[in-house]
């Protein structure tokens, strides 16, 4: 079920009418686990299995290490169940094709037949989000949840069960304890959000969806002009799909009461890639910050080894998104960038001399570039699709110029509400026509091609 | 490790209000009042610009007036249609491409020479191009409301009752004519396998003018594509220049060569025909007529006449037979209605549209029944 289809709207309204008339009950949490699992279970009813298995495993772990004198051995089951659930669903097929070419590189005339498991939405969501849970535990960050009904809703809370934000326990969890209080400003804050993420969905990033998809599909056919706008023009589809998501699912959080953390904070205004991490996917980069960066030493032991972790941690991020070489590259591409923004960040010169402009030009280039490995079907595509940019000649690339002023607006939005001239944008009248602009663009002008969110995959 | 958290939460205490966390730099915050004026001047626009484009763009005069072929999907210029029809007191002739004229010019329909008879103009087109029963019900209750107390004059092609996958009872998913129109959800179709949320927008879409008004555009303006769509064929065009407000004409050029169908190497057929009483088709012709005499119209059916050259006898036979059983229907209910004649074999383009002299003709038979006279001079 897609937020910005026509079934989640009824979904909405029964979900949350029942909702709110469960408020003086204690059912009303019981009720939010339902319709996660109805939400959850509209793709594929197999799929609810595994998440109450994880679920069930993750608190059945917490209950097992309270108290308990194999606390890390508890820790180490569910670290390694999720993982184990994470890697056979999405790693299995990868695992096997990579142990089949190195087995016929090597002359071994024998292969393992290839898993045919279908990748579960959202698993490397919500695994993510129940292993913080246990580890937060673990480190005595949190109390234990001892309503397995409100430790499953936390898992699987509908607005953010399939493309996050990756929410904490520490954050999310108390605010399941009681019926939230809903103010009149949390319905009208969680409608901004929603309209404006619906409007980068449907409106933004489904359009340049259109453009990107056929020329990515075959590189070989379009020449440099039109390969590098396909890769800028898919810098902002992602964005928009992302972002989108992340927009409508805090806003119908918030409708219900609940404040989920912002994941996208104007990413293409950053001006290094230390500053882009903290921009871009902002739930998931601070959960490798907190639990793999941090553990494997963070910054503390030297310039080497804070530069083996970041790598590390930047190239296990890069296989999270997806089980390929292109982005394990993709990885360890922003790895390298962020090390050298890092290291030309402490130089005077740079870090004073060169204007904030220079910075953010230089950093959407390059995560442009970044993202060729991460849109690219294989290795080979992108290779060419870099190759064809520097050697094929000039076609015409055929970009709409209607696109163009979309994208260029939002940009300039975003540059003037990080300027001191924000007031502008500001002020009442402004922002209402802006939404009703929105709104009537949405009734008029797009298709109803209910594309998914590209997130939905990883 | 402390242990907190132990005693269960009193479920009927409201939280104390969580601090907020940064709203999301780009995101737009309105407040209440806000968005009450959003509200307000949404709806507005919403409303109006539908009814403004009606005063701007004018719709073509003339009395052999038909939907160009290329709109054939166009149901908001249809209703304008409908509407006009209802203004100027028109009798509106409704049917699929039989009745609009699939093989004749604008100048050779049935409405045309019903009009040349009565030396009037009384009579409108609105026949709609692959309008088949269970279509023709969709647009009569969504696009034909304005019709309400006036004559309708109703085609009844029983081509459509001909096979199962004509009758769309198959189990085994159709391209279908005119799927916005047919019902999305009771009763269901086999055949037609949209997904939920596709049906679901098509009901919103049927609802909404201006969700229809936007379909028009799409289809009066750019190729029948949505904006960003038509944008990526025609990346460095100005949408807007697209944009113009004059009448779209009627179509007078011939979609194909008028040939009668023996000469088009079309061979006699054995076609099997189905049960009236199970038929989806004719169980939603009969909706029809019902809707139609409860907006108040006064119904006139015209049955066929089919090309039965075109059948082996013992199809003839059962189609004979299936005739019957609608005419039957038509008389226990009081509907007045034709049968007319069957044609000359050369006056058939196909199974069961005739050409030219094949229209002028049945314009004649019906004059010459009593019954349409009488329901003529009732109006």
């Amino acid at each position: 079920m897609l937020f910005h289809t026509w079934p989640f709207l009824v979904f909405f309204i029964a979900v949350y009418t029942i909702y709110l008339a469960l408020k003086k009950t204690r059912y009303w949490l019981h009720w939010l686990l339902v319709a996660s699992y109805f939400f959850y279970g509209w793709w594929n009813p197999l799929y609810l299995l595994l998440i109450v298995y994880s679920t069930l495993l993750d608190y059945v772990a917490v209950a097992r290490m309270d108290g308990s004198r194999h606390r890390k051995l508890w820790l180490l089951v569910s670290i390694v169940n999720n993982l184990f659930l994470l890697g056979f669903f999405k790693y299995a097929g990868f695992v096997t094709e990579n142990i089949n070419a190195l087995l016929a590189r090597t002359g071994v005339d024998w292969h393992l037949s290839s898993p045919s498991v279908l990748l579960p939405v959202g698993i490397s969501f919500y695994t993510f989000q129940s292993m913080s849970y246990t580890i937060d535990f673990y480190r005595g960050d949190i109390p234990r949840e001892r309503n397995f009904v409100r430790f499953a809703a936390f898992v699987s809370l509908f607005p953010q069960l399939v493309a996050g934000p990756i929410e904490r326990a520490r954050e999310l969890l108390p605010q399941l304890n009681v019926f939230p209080r809903i103010r009149r400003e949390d319905f009208t804050d969680g409608l901004s959000l929603f309209v404006v993420g619906l409007f980068k969905k449907v409106a933004l990033a489904d359009y340049l969806a259109a453009y990107v998809e056929p020329i990515y599909a075959t590189p070989d056919r379009f020449g440099a002009p039109a390969l590098l706008l396909a890769t800028f023009a898919f810098a902002w589809q992602i964005y928009f799909d992302f972002s989108g998501y992340t927009d409508m699912a805090r806003g119908v959080a918030r409708m219900m009461g609940f404040r989920l953390m912002v994941n996208f904070n104007n990413p293409y205004l950053a001006t290094s890639l230390g500053d882009f991490w903290s921009r871009w996917h902002i739930s998931l980069s601070t959960w490798f910050r907190d639990y793999v960066y941090l553990p494997l030493g963070g910054s503390r032991r030297g310039a080497w080894l804070t530069y083996r972790n970041l790598f590390l941690t930047m190239v296990i991020s890069g296989l999270w998104h997806g089980a390929a070489w292109t982005f394990v590259i993709w990885g360890a591409l922003h790895a390298v960038a962020t090390m050298a923004t890092r290291q030309a960040e402490r130089s005077y010169w740079y870090h004073h001399r060169v204007p904030a402009f220079v910075k953010q030009t230089l950093v959407f280039g390059f995560v442009c570039f970044a993202w060729i490995f991460f849109r690219s079907s294989n290795l080979g595509d992108a290779v060419l699709i870099i190759t064809r940019i520097f050697s094929a000649g000039w076609s015409d690339p055929r970009f709409p110029l209607l696109a163009l002023l979309l994208v260029s607006s939002v940009w300039a939005y975003q540059f003037v509400i990080e300027s001191p001239a924000r007031r502008y944008v500001e002020s009442n009248i402004f922002r209402i026509v802006i939404v009703v602009l929105m709104i009537v663009y949405l009734c008029i002008i797009p298709g109803s091609r209910n594309e998914p969110f590209l997130y939905f995959q990883f | 490790m402390t242990r907190q958290n132990t005693t269960p939460p009193d479920v009927h205490a409201e939280s104390p209000a969580a601090p907020d966390p940064p709203f999301g730099s780009n995101a737009i915050r309105l407040n209440s009042r806000q968005w009450t004026t959003v509200a307000l001047l949404t709806v507005v626009i919403l409303l109006a610009l539908p009814r403004l484009w009606m005063m701007l763009e004018p719709l073509a005069d003339g009395p052999d007036y038909r939907l160009p072929y290329s709109q054939s999907e166009d149901y908001w210029q249809y209703a304008r249609l409908v509407a006009r029809a209802k203004s100027e007191r028109e009798i509106a002739v409704i049917g699929d491409s039989v009745i609009w004229g699939e093989y004749v010019t604008p100048r050779q329909t049935l409405t045309h020479y019903l009009n040349e008879q009565e030396a009037s103009a009384r009579f409108v087109n609105l026949g709609l191009n692959g309008a088949h029963p269970l279509a023709l019900h969709g647009l009569v209750s969504s696009h034909a409301t304005a019709l309400q107390d006036e004559p309708v004059l109703v085609h009844c092609n029983l081509l459509w009752m001909s096979s199962p996958e004509r009758d769309l009872r198959i189990e085994k998913e159709l391209p279908l004519n005119h799927a916005r129109l047919v019902s999305q959800f009771v009763p269901s179709l086999r055949c037609y396998k949209a997904p939920l949320a596709e049906r679901m927008g098509i009901v919103v879409d049927r609802n909404l003018a201006v969700r229809g008004w936007a379909q028009h555009l799409r289809i009066a303006f750019f190729d029948g594509l949505d904006i960003p769509s038509w944008t990526l064929e025609h990346p460095y065009e100005n949408p807007l220049a697209q944009i113009e407000l004059a009448a779209a004409p009627s179509d007078a050029k011939l979609r194909h060569a008028q040939i009668p169908w023996f000469d088009q190497g079309i061979g006699v057929q054995d076609t099997a025909w189905i049960d009236l009483e199970t038929s989806l088709q004719w169980q939603a012709l009969r909706r029809t007529i019902d809707l139609l005499q409860a907006r108040g119209n006064r119904v006139f059916v015209v049955v066929g006449p089919l090309n039965e050259h075109m059948l082996t006898p013992a199809s003839r036979q059962r189609h004979l037979v299936l005739r019957e059983g609608v005419e039957s229907w038509l008389r226990g209910r009081n509907i007045p209605h034709a049968s007319p004649p069957l044609l000359p074999s050369d006056e058939y383009a196909d199974s069961s549209h005739p050409l030219g002299a094949g229209y002028e003709r049945l314009a004649q038979a019906l004059r010459d029944k009593h019954e349409f006279g009488q329901w003529l001079e009732n109006d």
